[in-house]
């Protein structure tokens, strides 16, 4: 699924176009409105429609019984949603940056992901958890960490990661409907805001109607036969921009966007690497330990013949994200080392 | 025809200058009441804007452009 | 709500005999099965003593002397109503109902237990008594909260019994859920088992004040304690706590004095412990069954018989425990996700 960057003249039949985060509300919408179990839960999710627009607009339409703004006590809410979907609801929840999530990790990894295997099945815990990620603008070492390797490194939750307005609808409302824990976790630069930087690639069509994006697929959004780029979330939008500045000087991109990090969409990746036999990870989370040495892994635990080069990661270096933007912005996976990593890749 | 006026985020200056920030609708392309067609910002505050009837969309203010809140940004035309 | 900490008594309260008897009956169940489980965690650990050998592997934490709290609490609860509980969960657990042969099939890490033996003995899940324990100190208090929060939107005056320990009353998660469940007017009851220890450490150099229960008002919420590990003073303070909870009032927060008979875990040697000469005498199961002998509530051979159904019912449950298939490894990796 591409995101335009233009309005086009004619939009399709049943779609309107948005930002991300209008497409996560109203992904939360059009499950609330089917079932009245679900409630979303957090601190100003309210009134100020969620720090980052997840929730804009829904405290009108469903009232403050069901949007509910938290005290600033992450522990007793993460965990009180837990005990709602051990009952048969389908609360949301959520951390407000992924950097929070330490002062509630246990409820979350010691007690939503595993309640389901240590009771042998017996007890589901049907809940959502979102949390905003990313960095680009200044917000320093504690406000600007993505975190996803974490989490998917723990067992017994989904994570979804949406790059794009249609995908955030979608695989909101398939987090929702998944009878697990599912962490949706959405790049603060993808959601559109006006008080950040313009993204127009954070603008796309969304249909009407309720629908699903499977969790557990990638999405191969610009194919090519060169090198394949593997990544995920805001990296996706300088992934594209990448390969649409090659292919002017006819190289070939093939651009992957995970969507989901647990499951892992390996069979994606094999298939897109056996066709360029170039591998470029594209990662805004920590390098060592994370998401990029998995992708690689994924290739070489199969088949490391398939690699005509070693596979190259652009990735933040192990190293907090510094204030300055000089720094920041040499520490972020920004188009110039991606561009670089691809050149490289195709030259050895 | 129908006037999209910036709208009155800040109510303590009336005049307050103010950016579109946004048109989600193209120039020329019909819309419907209530249709989210626009994004408008004035400091750190944004706020949707949406068709005040049905028609047809004219941007008069650009993305990006400068307006006072009260103006005319935009306009249905009902044809 | 108080600003000081009432105190319960023995004596104060005046029970019909089948309620007292119910409560001994209780109190002696659970005592016969930790006398059980301790007897069968010791049997196959040597020579000397390695955790992870034996049919019961791992760590154990056992509830004796922690009856009365049980037996108290439970008697105000049907299987509707919710209790998350601690690494230290027998007692609760059968006091609340939990079907002992599968209890303890998943204690032996049986195919059959609770959890298919992925869970054992502190990860008890028992939907259908909403009964579960978790062995992260305090973590079981937030979804005790979500489970009231569920109870209550339903309009049912269904109630979430949160347990944990006095230690645990110094963790985040215990001033988080008392703050939110009193903002949110959520039907439940904290109680905190105050056993003197956290493993080796006294409450005087984990605590800064001399009680929970008057950290309760802090919160804006009724708090209580309970002296002695008194059956009958926990019955009356839950009683209170349990029917204001139903009627909407809220939650509240009931502390017993209760004894820590063994040790933290079984093989704690307990050398930090300076009264545990005196801690036999202060068991408060013979001195329950004393009272009742004297108040012709328990008839002269009584006691025994209660004795021995408890110990049939124990052993049977033992031994359908070790006649059950154990999990199969090919199937480890099940149930990760729903």
């Amino acid at each position: 699924m591409t995101t335009t960057q233009e309005p086009v003249a004619e939009q399709a039949h049943g779609t309107h176009r948005m930002t991300t985060a209008k497409a996560v509300a109203e992904g939360i919408a059009t499950e609330m409105r089917r079932d009245p179990s679900v409630v979303y839960l957090g601190e100003d999710v309210g009134a100020y429609g969620g720090i980052f627009g997840a929730t804009g607009g829904l405290l009108d339409e469903f009232g403050p019984s069901r949007i509910i703004d938290t005290p600033i006590s992450e522990t007793a809410f993460i965990g009180l949603g837990i005990g709602a979907a051990v009952e048969g609801m389908r609360p949301i929840v959520e951390v407000m940056f992924t950097d929070f999530m330490g002062v509630c990790l246990d409820q979350i990894y010691n007690h939503m992901a595993k309640i389901h295997y240590e009771s042998g099945g017996n007890v589901s815990v049907p809940m959502v958890v979102t949390m905003a990620a990313g960095g680009g603008y200044s917000d320093a070492e504690q406000h600007s960490q993505c975190l996803w390797g974490t989490l998917a490194h723990l067992p017994g939750m989904k994570v979804v990661v949406p790059s794009n307005p249609y995908d955030a609808k979608g695989l909101m409302i398939s987090a929702i409907r998944d009878d697990g824990p599912v962490v949706y976790v959405f790049h603060k630069g993808v959601m559109g805001l006006a008080w950040m930087a313009r993204n127009d690639r954070a603008v796309g069509d969304v249909p009407d109607e309720a629908y699903t994006v499977p969790i557990g697929k990638a999405a191969v959004c610009r194919e090519g036969k060169d090198v394949t780029l593997v990544t995920i979330s805001r990296s996706v939008h300088h992934a594209l921009d990448v390969a649409e500045r090659l292919a002017d000087e006819d190289v070939s991109v093939e651009v992957i966007d995970l969507r989901s990090l647990v499951p892992l969409d390996r069979p994606a990746i094999l298939a897109s690497v056996a066709k360029t036999g170039r591998l470029v990870v594209v990662d805004e989370d920590y390098q060592s330990f994370g998401m990029s040495g998995e992708v690689v892994a994924t290739v070489t635990d199969v088949d490391p013949h398939l690699l005509h080069a070693p596979a190259l990661r652009v990735a933040n270096p192990d190293t907090p994200v510094a204030y300055a933007r000089t720094l920041e912005q040499a520490i972020l996976p920004m188009p110039d080392r991606i561009e670089a990593a691809v050149r490289r890749v195709l030259a050895t | 025809m129908t006037d999209i006026v910036f709208p009155a985020l800040s109510t303590q200056r009336p005049d307050a200058e103010g950016v579109v920030t946004r048109w989600f609708v193209a120039d020329g392309e019909r819309v419907t009441t209530g249709q989210l067609v626009g994004e408008v910002q004035v400091d750190k505050v944004d706020a949707e804007v949406d068709a005040p009837a049905d028609g047809v969309l004219r941007q008069v203010v650009a993305v990006d452009g400068v307006a006072r809140q009260g103006e005319v940004i935009g306009r249905v035309d009902v044809a | 709500m108080t600003t000081t900490t009432p105190t319960v008594p023995i004596g104060t309260t005046s029970l019909e005999p089948d309620v007292r008897r119910g409560l001994y009956r209780t109190m002696v169940l659970i005592r016969t099965y930790e006398e059980a489980i301790r007897r069968e965690y010791y049997a196959d650990k040597g020579p000397g003593f390695d955790i992870g050998k034996g049919l019961v592997p791992g760590e154990m934490h056992l509830s004796a002397g922690q009856e009365p709290v049980a037996a108290g609490i439970c008697a105000h609860l049907t299987a509707d109503d919710a209790v998350t509980a601690t690494h230290r969960p027998h007692h609760l657990a059968i006091a609340h109902g939990v079907d002992l042969d599968a209890m303890t099939a998943e204690i032996f890490g049986r195919e059959t237990g609770l959890g298919h033996g992925r869970g054992g003995h502190m990860h008890l899940f028992d939907p259908a008594t909403h009964f579960s324990c978790s062995g992260i100190i305090a973590e079981g208090y937030p979804p005790a909260l979500g489970q009231a929060f569920a109870f209550a939107r339903r309009g049912s005056d269904r109630v979430a019994v949160a347990v944990t320990g006095e230690g645990a009353a110094n963790q985040g998660a215990f001033h988080e859920s008392l703050n939110l469940a009193a903002l949110w007017h959520l039907p439940v009851v904290f109680v905190v088992e105050d056993n003197d220890w956290g493993i080796s450490v006294p409450r005087s150099a984990s605590t800064s004040v001399p009680s929970n229960a008057a950290r309760a008002a802090a919160y804006g919420i009724p708090g209580v304690r309970v002296e002695d590990n008194a059956v009958e003073g926990v019955w009356a303070a839950a009683q209170t706590a349990v029917a204001r909870a139903r009627a909407g009032e809220g939650p509240s927060l009931v502390e017993v004095h209760t004894l820590r008979l063994w040790g933290h875990f079984e093989g704690d040697a307990q050398g930090y412990r300076p009264d545990l000469e005196g801690v036999a005498g202060r068991d408060p199961l013979p001195t329950y069954r004393a009272a009742l002998e004297a108040d012709g509530v328990l008839g002269p051979t009584e006691a025994e018989t209660i004795a021995r159904a408890a110990s049939d019912r124990v052993e049977a449950a033992i031994a359908a425990a070790k006649a059950a298939p154990l999990p199969d490894p090919a199937h480890a990796t099940d149930y990760v996700f729903a």
